[in-house]
């Protein structure tokens, strides 16, 4: 169950030809997956910045 | 635990028969589309909430759940979509299962949009919820088409009740993916939340004490 499915780095790539499909998928989901916890941790320390100028003394 | 049960399935998982290694979508596609249908049906729950018993927080929690769910549907379609290439001969097909997926994702964007229309926000709150729970019905739907119509897409490999059809060495790392994704999302649901509910209550006094 865990050897490996490939021979080499160039099999993994390539996948028998499908590796395209493959790895484009999941490069794509893991850039949205990653953008969206800094899209969402930039959103909080905006909002605690903005919160902290507003009850900042004047 | 999600990169555990992703490269189990992509470097160590067998080749599949039929399909050969095209199948390793299914480590992000089946988890995707389980979570885009949960993701709404929490919304669901939590629209019930904030009309029958005005709760804020479910509120909240729905405008916060949204755009996770848009995202991991989007995922899903698109996952879907590349994997109906080598395995169909096409990317896209109206079929009941593709297309009610579809519908779920125009009916996050959908929430979305409705609530970004109004500068009363406890009103646009309201028209969220109702439309969530008209949503739902979709839910179902989604999940029963391969049974009500003959479609293109094949029919569930595993199930809650009734086993998997699908061999352990496959089977073990897309349970891992699943639950990895599920606690990645619940990871970055806290985070948007957090951030929307720090917006939305920014003149408590509450808030200014926590910040």
């Amino acid at each position: 169950m865990f050897d490996l499915a490939f021979n080499d780095l160039n099999e993994i790539l390539a996948m028998d030809g499908h590796g395209v499909y493959v790895w484009s998928v999941y490069s794509i989901a893991i850039s949205i997956i990653v953008a969206s916890f800094l899209i969402a941790k930039n959103r909080i320390r905006g909002v605690k910045r903005k919160i902290k100028i507003k009850n900042a003394p004047s | 635990m999600l990169i555990v049960g992703w490269i189990w399935g992509l470097l160590f998982a067998p080749q599949d028969a039929v399909q050969g290694n095209s199948y390793r979508i299914i480590f992000l596609h089946v988890p995707a589309v389980i979570y885009a249908e949960l993701i709404y049906f929490f919304m669901a729950l939590c629209a019930l909430m904030h009309l029958v018993w005005r709760v804020k927080l479910a509120a909240y929690l729905i405008k916060s759940a949204a755009p996770i769910g848009a995202m991991i549907t989007f995922i899903g379609l698109f996952s879907g979509s590349v994997w109906g290439i080598p395995t169909w001969g096409t990317w896209w097909q109206w079929d009941a299962r593709i297309t009610s997926t579809l519908i779920l994702f125009i009916m996050y964007l959908g929430i979305l949009t409705l609530h970004g229309s109004f500068s009363n926000l406890e009103k646009s709150d309201r028209l969220m919820s109702i439309l969530v729970v008209i949503g739902v019905v979709n839910i179902p739907i989604i999940k029963k088409s391969v049974d009500w119509w003959s479609t293109l897409h094949q029919p569930a490999s595993i199930s809650v009740s009734g086993g998997s059809s699908i061999d352990p060495s496959m089977l073990y790392p897309l349970l891992i993916s699943i639950i990895g994704l599920g606690f990645t999302l619940i990871s970055l649901g806290i985070l948007s939340s957090r951030s929307y509910i720090l917006g939305r209550e920014k003149n408590k006094k509450w808030v200014s004490e926590y910040v």
